[in-house]
């Protein structure tokens, strides 16, 4: 029942999260969903330490793995936008068809 | 777990599922922002009703950081980051919409028809928890937890020099 519940709001979570990076215009916008798919994730993980495996301490170092992950993609997604940011002076998608070749 | 449990984790996971879809309905980008460390807050709430306090802890407070520091990029990067004007931020919706209600459903019917193995009702207590994780993280997988550590220095080395600005070269 508890697994249940938590399996489903994970698989909610990441469909909105997957919704979010496609549709999307903006570079920060899509991290955002990235961040909610991760967090999808991490929720899984932690009902399967909790319900199936609760010795299992691997599933927990997962976790903070995955934790790791999301700061790590947040770190580096925002090195790339203010690079964008400085040459470009945006962080639209839309306008960087120039990142394409022959464009 | 007991039915209280059962009800905070219903409660707060449908705060996460609102939250995170605020994230992407709302023209403020400050407020999607805030609304994603809401759902990563309720998140959190999820893992202490699993008893996980821990990580239910270290995510709420993570979160808190890693989301205020977003808002302040969005300032920084947004056209419009308080959504004063009707801009349309969004594009390809029909496709965006089909993907993300297909892997959802696809990923909600791998959860509900794969036959899991009974629940285990007890947790280990929270002070166990904390002592056996880190037993785990200083011996067996002590080369992982190594391995987070030196990809989160290499990713700041990383992230300074691509956003370092280089001198503009003449065409």
């Amino acid at each position: 029942m508890a697994l249940t519940i938590c399996l489903s709001i994970a698989a909610v979570l990441f469909g909105i999260g997957l919704y979010g990076v496609i549709s999307q215009t903006n570079l920060v916008m899509i991290m955002m969903g990235v961040e909610l798919m991760l967090a999808a994730a991490m929720l899984n993980l932690v009902a399967f330490w909790r319900l199936l495996h609760p010795h299992t301490y691997a599933l927990q170092l997962f976790v903070l793995v995955v934790m790791t992950v999301m700061a790590l993609e947040a770190a580096v997604g925002f090195a790339l936008a203010t690079q964008r940011f400085r040459s470009r002076g945006s962080v639209e998608v839309e306008e960087a068809a120039d990142l394409k070749e022959n464009a | 777990m007991t039915p209280l449990q059962l009800l905070f984790l219903g409660v707060f996971g449908l705060a996460a599922i609102w939250f995170g879809w605020r994230v992407f309905r709302t023209k403020s980008m400050v407020r999607s922002a805030l609304s994603l460390l809401a759902a990563m807050v309720a998140l959190g709430g999820m893992f202490l009703a699993l008893d996980a306090e821990f990580l239910g802890v270290l995510q709420i407070m993570m979160m808190a950081g890693e989301m205020s520091i977003m808002a302040f990029f969005m300032m920084m990067y947004m056209m419009d980051p308080g959504g004063m004007s009707s801009m349309n931020m969004t594009h390809q919706q029909r496709p965006a919409a089909a993907v993300g209600i297909g892997a959802g459903v696809l990923v909600l019917a791998l959860a509900l028809l794969t036959p899991w193995p009974p629940a285990q009702a007890l947790a280990p207590s929270a002070t166990q928890q904390n002592h056996d994780l880190g037993i785990e993280l200083m011996t067996r997988s002590m080369m992982i937890f190594e391995t987070a550590g030196t990809s989160i220095l290499v990713a700041m080395i990383a992230a300074v020099a691509t956003a370092l600005a280089y001198p503009q070269q003449p065409d």
